[in-house]
């Protein structure tokens, strides 16, 4: 039976002056607090009970939590506290990372990504995360500071399973930064929800291609696959097929079988598992269609 | 005499006129008062509900003791304080469960606290002990005899006498059309075609939910604030319930945030009367979570369904043969007439001159089901409209031609025996196609995508019982504008617009003068039975005209008799009366309160008017308990149509909307606008249960309670446009004509997409909604795509 | 539970609230302030009937807490017209009959507010996409996505 409260239980709202504080008090309580950022996955589990947090430790008020910055020669840093509507609507992720912008734009309304984040949406760790695939593609490495200092966490490996990440108590992760991608490079996040837009993903196809003279078939392509496995899922099988064979419309096909292949979707409350493969297949198929005719 | 006689015949204004909704100014600024806005200063208590965790279980023991310890927390209530049985048409319900409980959700203890946050900590410490039972999770089984029963008192219940519940089983009715001969029909049949559906239980989903505040004062009256569509006979059930006179319990029903049924009849409401009488004299509200109101109120019932229907070799249909087994769910006092109700309308709105029907209300552990929107007739058509559409394809006839040849006209004796009245049915079939271009078959627009169209047509008549009557009064001030008191509720659909207007109409005035009696109180409001059925414009409105008109008589008496005139000569037009014989006119004002002077002040005639009328149709007759016939089933039907065009996405399976049409028969449109607004909501209803809606249950527990996963329309879901078309053939007795149309317009909609996507793709997708990955998956098993 | 003391503009007017912690921004206007304009439909993010603007921004007011609020500038829906003259989108969504119920209503606007704002000038698709996380279930939406049109076009026309 489902355990919805009218409203969220009793908490304490702490403000900390200072990250090193955050991290400390966070270290301190653990199980039992947590950093509070957009707020759109904490409020909601609070309220349904599956989240019992004493305390909600305000992090969004710390130095560059919320600045989006873009260096020529570096590339991107969006702190963690960014909304996603900031991000998308953000001139150089437009014109440099506009995979990045039509990802976050994928997720909820309007009003939601006016406070759900990128590094939120990572951290919560779903399978069905719409920029986590973005984030991966694009190398995002996530700057940490916790309670022995600050460190980078490449995503890579940062997924355990769904809700579980390599983060430790005390973690307060403060930005995530992406490298300038390769030149003639091109990308595609296609998610398929149950209504036309808004939905979470049944199935979320991010696709992002460039030439590259060390691949034999002359591009690299990344693929991040959301809501089919219990972590954001790499299908390396079909990477290696496109890094191999010279790109055709066969060896697309061949790429986006792989993938379907690869991959372990369930059946759930929202789909199953015959149809999301059937969907990796084809929506992989389209987004390396279209990648591939920019990046030709 | 010649202006008196036209301006009889005339249509008066401002009937058929497009005029702003009265309620819009408030709502738009966020005035309007719905109930949860109603306030009630520190005193108030909040309630929150203990609720079974099972889908049917023996409750063996409750301790609140350590609830009631917690200080702020007022009182607590279990079924032991009120035992008595409620129900609209069969007493199969108590307020709080006592010896068992038959779904998840179902009410097992009720608690008052200072605070919502702390009622709610309360429940929690509120310990119930139960025995799991034995569940039933789908009609079919529910009705063999493997089944436990899930009412083993059935027979006890107290029950309308045209419900036929089967004691000894969870059957709670069982209607029958036995028209014609069936079983010797069929031989005569040149095409037959028999399908099964299953119709899933769905959620009306208004986005306001339930909420409720009750006050109980040691006097013996109680006061109920609800968010309702049927006040009086929450009023009624509620009395009958707890044992209290209706003079002493006055239901208050505000602006309604969204009904489409599920505010009907009684649901939580009782639950906070019986916590406010054992509080006493502090009012206590209880407010759904949107969780809690997907499936603990009122849900709409399941529907398997099996239907047989053939047609000669000229395309004439000769029978239909239909098994409707309702998954009604723990409790059916309102679903039984539902059954019958889809019993009495099965032929769908064709002329069939053998028909067999048995329709089925059967008990099952799930939520409780009660009225949504076409009660009963989207279910049954979404099935039934599809195998008329294979039957026209398969004689290889014009889905359209095929429908126009059969459809219901009037004077045909229809499934009950009854004789149809007038429609405009073939005219609604005929524009819906003409708007939809039908016969036109468009190019997709993209290589993936194909392309096709869809249409479907419908009747349902108001679900009621025989003798639901409604009543009005008008009033006037003293500068000549009026109060209407009326008892049914605005619930979006336009109730006090489309009265102001009826109003104005039938009185002279002009329509800003009106002003409509508000909020709906049973202790002041004049008898409304209930605001469902699609009948307020008609019944009502009846009622309003009535009271208006009898207004009118007084005042033409009055004047006639001071102007020593004849009442017939004179007339009230744009708020003043005036004679056609003398040409006097005198403006309304003062004398609507004071009178008239008699002659040089020698006295005075007339007083304060005040008109009254009432409306209630007699002509209703039972139905033979065998056969299902009789002389007038129902009051009258509005029919009508919709048509679709459609693409459908061959790499994903999502149906899109290009084209969509609404045809419907209203008698008179009073207020077009108005209906073309119920006319493209209905399909927007009707869209997003084709696409998207339906409970999730496993083992009776909601897998989906929550929009997270109870996916409704938005505005990308919908089509650009939907073209409504109004078709008028008037009903006899309507107020200039007029029936209702609000729910008509999301009966067909499944059908017409579903027909729509057979003829893109050449598959039928069977049974709603149609989920991307649905008709994804059915294109695969068809071979259509790989 | 520790309580916060804010202050907040709402409409323009200056209101300093004691807050608990756990309370909402809508729980904070509807049962603190008796601001019942803006509604509650799910109070989980997904209905939007109680969007209101903080900061200028389109947000669900039940996926806020009130004391995020301290130092912040609030819109609500009585703050739209101004001294009884309605704002343009209120009269078109009149005009155009896209209130039905009304329960929607204040969300819907306060949407289309801020979608105007930032796009004087959006094509229907535009206007779909910004107005998706706020469901209605009488109109079928399409007499509000017409409401918001026309609103555009007279805010263009006086400008």
């Amino acid at each position: 039976m489902n355990n919805a409260h009218p409203g969220l239980p009793e908490f304490d709202y702490i403000k900390p002056a200072t990250l090193p504080e955050a991290s400390q008090f966070l270290a301190q309580h653990t199980g039992e607090s947590r950093p509070f950022m957009g707020g759109t996955d904490t409020i909601v589990r609070m309220r349904d009970g599956f989240w019992k947090d004493k305390y909600l430790v305000e992090v969004k008020h710390f130095e560059g939590m919320t600045s989006i910055h873009f260096d020529p020669a570096k590339g991107l840093t969006i702190g963690a506290a960014a909304p996603m509507n900031q991000v998308a609507a953000h001139p150089d992720v437009r014109k440099y990372y506009p995979l990045l912008a039509e990802a976050a734009n994928s997720v909820a309304s309007y009003q939601l990504r006016n406070r759900a984040t990128i590094v939120g949406n990572i951290c919560n760790a779903s399978p069905a995360g719409d920029t986590t695939g973005a984030s991966i593609v694009l190398d995002g490495v996530l700057s940490v500071h916790g309670v022995n200092g600050v460190r980078t966490e490449p995503l890579k490996n940062f997924f355990l399973g769904p809700g579980k990440t390599v983060l430790k108590p005390g973690d307060i992760v403060t930005s995530i930064s992406y490298p300038l991608p390769a030149d003639g490079w091109a990308g595609k996040y296609i998610k398929l929800g149950r209504n036309a837009l808004s939905d979470l993903s049944i199935v979320g196809v991010t696709v992002l291609g460039y030439p590259d003279a060390t691949a034999k078939s002359g591009f690299r392509f990344r693929i991040a696959l959301a809501s089919v496995a219990p972590v954001p899922f790499i299908p390396t099988a079909a990477e290696a097929v496109l890094a191999e064979k010279p790109i055709s419309d066969a060896v697309i096909d061949e790429a986006a079988t792989a993938a379907m292949d690869a991959c372990t979707p369930i059946d759930d409350v929202r789909s199953s598992a015959r149809y999301r493969k059937l969907m990796v297949r084809n929506l992989t198929r389209k987004a390396l269609a279209e990648v591939w005719a920019k990046i030709k | 005499m010649d202006k008196l006689q036209k301006s009889k015949d005339k249509i008066p204004a401002p009937v058929g006129e497009s005029i702003t909704r009265v309620d819009a100014r408030e709502k738009v600024t966020g005035s309007a008062i719905f109930t949860d806005d109603i306030q009630f200063g520190p005193g108030l208590l909040f309630a929150r509900i203990k609720r079974s965790p099972y889908p049917h279980a023996k409750i063996l023991k409750i301790d609140a003791s350590k609830a009631l310890a917690l200080p702020g927390v007022k009182c607590v209530v279990t079924g032991k304080d009120f035992p008595g049985y409620t129900g609209l048409y069969l007493q199969d319900r108590q307020i709080f469960a006592t010896e068992k409980t038959r779904f998840v959700g179902e009410p097992v203890v009720g608690i008052a606290a200072t605070s919502e946050e702390l009622a709610e900590k309360a429940l929690d410490l509120i310990e119930v002990e139960y025995e799991p039972m034995a569940a039933v999770h789908d009609p079919e089984y529910g009705m063999s005899k493997e089944a436990p029963l899930i009412h083993p008192d059935l027979g006890k219940y107290t029950v309308a006498n045209y419900i036929f519940p089967k004691a000894g089983t969870n059957i709670s009715n069982h209607f029958k059309i036995r028209k014609g001969d069936v079983d010797g029909a069929w031989k005569n049949c040149a095409v037959v075609v028999e399908h099964r559906y299953q119709i899933p239980h769905v959620q009306h989903v208004p986005i306001e939910t339930h909420i409720v505040i009750a006050r109980a004062e040691d006097t013996g009256k109680v006061t109920l604030w609800s968010t309702s569509q049927s006040p009086f006979a929450q009023r009624n059930l509620i009395a009958k319930a707890l044992g209290i006179s209706h003079k002493d319990i006055e239901v208050i029903a505000p602006y309604v945030g969204g009904g489409f049924g599920c505010k009907a009849g009684a649901s939580m409401e009782s639950l906070v009367v019986a916590i406010a009488m054992k509080v006493r004299g502090r009012p206590v509200k209880l407010r759904l979570t949107r969780e809690e109101e997907f499936y603990t109120a009122f849900v709409r019932q399941g529907l398997v369904a099996y239907f047989k229907m053939g047609c000669d070799k000229d395309g004439m249909l000769l029978a239909m043969e239909n098994k409707f087994y309702w998954d009604s769910g723990a409790y059916t006092e309102y679903a039984v007439n539902m059954t019958r109700a889809s019993g009495y309308s099965s032929s769908g709105p064709y002329d069939v001159p053998n028909v067999k029907t048995d329709s089925y209300c059967v008990y099952t552990n799930h939520p409780v089901t009660g009225p949504m929107r076409g009660f009963g007739m989207p279910e049954m058509h979404s099935g039934l409209e599809q195998c008329i559409d294979e039957l026209a394809i398969t004689m290889k006839m014009d889905p359209v031609e095929f429908r126009k040849l059969n459809c219901v006209q009037g004077g045909d004796i229809i499934v009950t025996g009854m004789v149809m009245h007038p429609t405009g049915l073939t005219e609604c079939i005929e524009k819906a196609a003409k708007a939809i271009d039908w016969g036109k078959k468009e190019k997709p627009s993209a290589p993936h995508k194909l392309r096709g169209k869809g249409i479907a047509c419908m009747w349902k008549a108001p679900a009621m019982s025989p003798n639901a009557g409604s009543s009005a009064w008008v009033e006037l001030n003293e500068d000549a504008t009026l109060t209407v008191g009326i008892g049914g509720q605005e619930i979006g659909q336009g109730t006090h617009t489309v009265m102001s207007q009826l109003a104005a109409a039938a009185l002279g005035v002009p329509v800003e003068h009106v002003r409509i009696a508000k909020p709906i109180d049973t202790d002041v409001s004049p008898y409304e039975w209930q605001t469902v059925a699609s009948r307020l414009t008609w019944s009502m409105g009846n009622a309003v005209v009535n009271a208006a008109r009898d207004a009118r008589q007084q005042i033409l008496e009055i004047v006639a008799k001071a102007w020593k005139e004849d009442p017939e000569d004179l007339d009230i037009v744009n708020g003043n009366v005036i004679s056609y014989k003398s040409e006097e006119s005198i403006p309304l004002h003062d004398i609507v309160i004071y009178g008239m002077p008699k002659e040089n002040y020698n006295g005075w005639i007339g007083g304060p008017i005040v008109g009254r009328g009432s409306f209630m149709p007699t002509y209703v007759t039972g139905l033979d308990a065998e056969t299902g016939q009789g002389e007038r089933a129902v009051v009258h039907y509005t029919t009508g149509c919709q048509a679709v065009e459609v693409e459908v996405d061959t790499l994903t399976g999502r149906v899109e909307i290009l084209k969509a049409v609404g045809a419907f028969d209203v008698g008179k449109a009073i207020n077009p606008e108005l209906v073309k607004a119920q006319m493209e909501g209905g399909f927007g209803m009707g869209l997003s249960t084709a696409f998207f809606e339906g409970l999730k249950l496993k083992d009776g527990v909601l897998q989906n309670p929550s929009f997270v996963d109870y996916r409704i329309a938005t505005t990308v879901d919908m089509p650009a446009k939907i073209e409504s078309i109004i078709v008028e053939v008037p009903q006899d007795d309507g107020p200039w004509g007029a029936r209702g149309v609000g729910e008509h317009s999301m009966v067909p909609t499944i059908p017409a997409i579903a027909n729509a996507i057979f003829d893109a793709t050449g598959v039928r997708v069977g049974s709603p909604p149609y989920l991307p990955e649905k008709v994804y998956l059915a294109l695969v098993d068809a071979g259509v795509v790989k | 539970m520790s309580t916060h003391k804010i202050n907040v503009k709402i409409n323009g007017g200056l209101e300093q609230v004691e807050v608990p912690s756990n309370m909402t921004l809508l729980s904070m206007l509807r049962e603190k302030l008796a601001m019942t304009g803006t509604k509650n439909g799910c109070a989980a993010g997904e209905c939007g009937a109680c969007t209101i603007l903080l900061n200028g921004e389109p947000v669900n007011s039940c996926m806020v807490l009130a004391v995020e609020a301290d130092g912040a500038e609030l819109v609500t829906v009585e703050g739209l017209a101004h001294e009884g003259e309605l704002e343009v989108i209120q009269k078109t969504i009149i005009d155009k009959g896209g209130v039905q119920c009304g329960f929607c209503t204040p969300g819907v606007l306060i949407s289309a507010k801020a979608l105007l704002t930032r796009n004087p000038n959006p094509s229907e698709a535009d206007i779909r996409e910004a107005l998706v996380g706020n469901l209605c279930r009488c109109t079928g939406y399409v007499r509000i996505v017409e409401a918001v049109q026309a609103a555009a076009e007279q805010q263009k026309g006086a400008a």
